[in-house]
């Protein structure tokens, strides 16, 4: 559905974040991102959405293809009107001096038709922690009510394919386990997912499939279950390798011995 | 008493003119955090659209071609610069409107051979001055504040500053730097209360930027492009990734601005005389602002009839001591009282910012 081909994406004509990405997204999938900061995840997902531009970023190589049609370049809002691609910020964008109510409303602004009263009941539903708050500024609701709403933001616009990125930043794990449960029932209800987490544990046990991305590349990739089973990504990411405590000095040579690729 | 009660109310009246001209400065910066210092040539500028519509002037060939040319110039770079355009819908669209704009100056409308009635030529020739300042404004918007989008705000104000001088030349080089007389001709509604008087044009004035100001609130707060102004102006990253375009609010937000600015330039012409030099009574909005709180609407309001109210009053009681021309710098003295007090203005949000 959607593919990336071979991405090198540069900030300020300096800063190389993304050195040859490639990576296929299918119909109805979640398909979960993993990767130290500065991987270049966040970039990733900039570049797809078309907020690169904004950020001072260039893609001077490769391609991203929305089935046939390149979607290289193309506004955001161009790209969310014609493909249906819907970008989550990370942490949490949603208008802090606008109610819940107006921030959906404000969401739906791209495609405003009879259907938008119909669509937030809607979103209300999925959210029900929500419907209480509908008349507050949402800058005074909380963290987690805060990222729901996002993502409720994020229905408003029709979205084929939910580029999220790390909805559980900041979130206690209950909160998170919340979250993640309507991920699955969004994804259940046709929308293909695009998972950038922190959280690998979490996010890799209600996803379909992985990439590993490690300064600007893939590293590794697979079905969910077998990144989680992965050696490697258990130690790295998961925090639990079955070996036993390595010393300083052996994790430092380790790390140099060990290479991706 | 009577003194006082007359000159408040004369100030609250002229204050709301203020008001309105601060409301432009406001919405402006709270989109795009920039502060526009071209709102003196922006009210010159939409006095004189309204003027060549009202009045009937005509301009002699030689001006109106450059004008012409300019508006040509610019559909055709502007087209041509967005990806989706191409040349050969950017060129015909250019030279049509750069036809139009021509003979518009060129031949003019004769509204007033066609129109004998001052009001019925008033209703006709105001939506369609105002319109054409908004255009303008918006004109102004894509060429230099749009390839700035993300930029710092700085860079934006700057870019004001420059702009204010060079539309003021262009002013001058296209309408003479001499007084054109101005008279709008509205109903006579001279309101007089016992001792009190107060005179017809700046009661209009007052009610016509009142009623502009409350559409420009109705629209800000009830509309869905006015949701998505608010939405920008809060942060546009957030408001680009959830699909509203920011780079048409901000051409929006520009539009809006213009118009409302030439409003209140044509009440301030009507008090007297435009001319090109009158670009200065923009800047009263300065303390307008200031006084009011650079992002707070509400604070325009009350910030405008202040200052109006301390004009009025500072001409009132301390001009006759022989202090002649106290009565530009008092709203820049209260402005610094009130700076001193509250340094984000009475309603101005406080907010806190590590460098």
């Amino acid at each position: 559905m959607l593919a990336i081909e071979n991405l090198r994406v540069v900030y300020h004509d300096v800063i190389s974040v993304l050195n040859g990405i490639s990576l296929g997204v299918q119909e109805g999938e979640i398909l979960i991102i993993i990767g130290a900061n500065g991987a270049g995840k966040t970039t990733l997902l900039r570049a797809i959405s078309g907020m690169i531009d904004f950020y001072n970023g260039d893609i001077i190589e490769g391609d991203i293809k929305m089935g046939e049609s390149s979607i290289k370049g193309l506004d955001c809002t161009d790209i969310m009107k014609r493909y249906g691609v819907t970008y989550v910020m990370e942490d949490r964008p949603v208008f802090w001096y606008l109610t819940i109510e107006e921030n959906l409303k404000a969401a739906s602004f791209s495609r405003w038709d009879k259907q938008v009263k119909a669509d937030m009941e809607e979103v209300f539903e999925y959210f029900p922690v929500l419907q209480p708050l509908r008349h507050k500024k949402a800058g005074y609701a909380s963290g987690g009510e805060q990222q729901m709403l996002a993502i409720g933001m994020a229905l408003m616009t029709k979205p084929k394919i939910l580029l999220l990125d790390e909805p559980s930043l900041g979130l206690a794990p209950l909160i998170t386990e919340e979250l993640f449960q309507i991920v699955k029932r969004l994804n259940a209800s046709g929308i293909t997912i695009v998972l950038v987490e922190q959280n690998a544990h979490a996010a890799l046990n209600i996803g379909t499939r992985g990439y590993v991305v490690e300064t600007g590349r893939i590293v590794l990739d697979g079905k969910a279950q077998e990144l989680l089973e992965n050696e490697d990504v258990r130690e790295f990411y998961l925090g639990s390798g079955e070996k036993e405590r390595k010393s300083y000095k052996d994790a430092k040579r380790y790390k140099r011995r060990k290479r991706w690729l | 008493m009577i003194d006082l009660l007359q000159s408040v109310g004369s100030g609250v009246l002229v204050g709301l003119v203020y008001a309105l001209l601060g409301l432009c400065i406001v919405i402006i910066f709270k989109a795009s955090e920039a502060f526009n210092f071209a709102i003196g040539e922006f009210l010159i500028i939409g006095s004189f659209l309204f003027y060549t519509l009202f009045f009937n002037e005509t301009i002699p060939w030689h001006k109106a071609l450059q004008i012409g040319v300019v508006i040509f110039l610019f559909f055709a770079f502007i087209l041509f610069y967005d990806k989706n355009l191409r040349l050969r819908i950017a060129f015909p669209v250019g030279m049509v409107t750069g036809l139009l704009i021509f003979c518009f100056f060129f031949f003019g409308l004769k509204l007033s051979s066609l129109i004998t009635s001052p009001l019925l030529r008033f209703l006709l020739a105001f939506p369609l001055g105002l319109l054409a300042a908004g255009m303008f404004g918006s004109m102004v918007e894509r060429v230099t504040i749009k390839p700035l989008l993300g930029r710092s705000p700085i860079s934006m104000t700057i870019v004001t500053l420059g702009l204010g001088f060079l539309l003021r030349a262009c002013v001058q080089l296209i309408w003479g730097s001499h007084s054109y007389s101005f008279f709008l001709d509205l109903p006579d509604i001279t309101l007089e209360i016992k001792d009190l008087l107060f005179l017809s044009d700046p009661i209009w004035a007052g009610i016509l930027s009142l009623i502009i100001f409350g559409l420009v609130i109705a629209f800000l707060f009830r509309t869905r492009w006015g949701l998505a102004i608010r939405a920008t102006s809060e942060d546009q990253a957030k408001a680009m990734a959830f699909g509203i375009n920011a780079r048409f609010v901000l051409l929006l937000v520009w539009g809006i601005s213009a118009l409302c600015i030439a409003v209140a330039g044509i009440m301030i012409s009507n008090f007297g005389a435009l001319s090109a030099g009158m670009g200065f009574v923009g800047l009263r909005a300065l303390p307008v602002v200031l006084i009011g709180g650079m992002d707070s609407i509400g604070g325009a309001l009350i910030g405008g009839i202040l200052v109006g109210i301390c004009e009025a009053l500072a001409g009132a009681y301390i001009e006759p001591l022989g202090l002649v021309g106290f009565k530009e710098v008092a709203p820049y003295l209260l402005l610094l009282l009130v700076l001193f007090i509250r340094p984000y203005g009475f309603f101005g949000t406080v907010r806190i910012e590590r460098v």
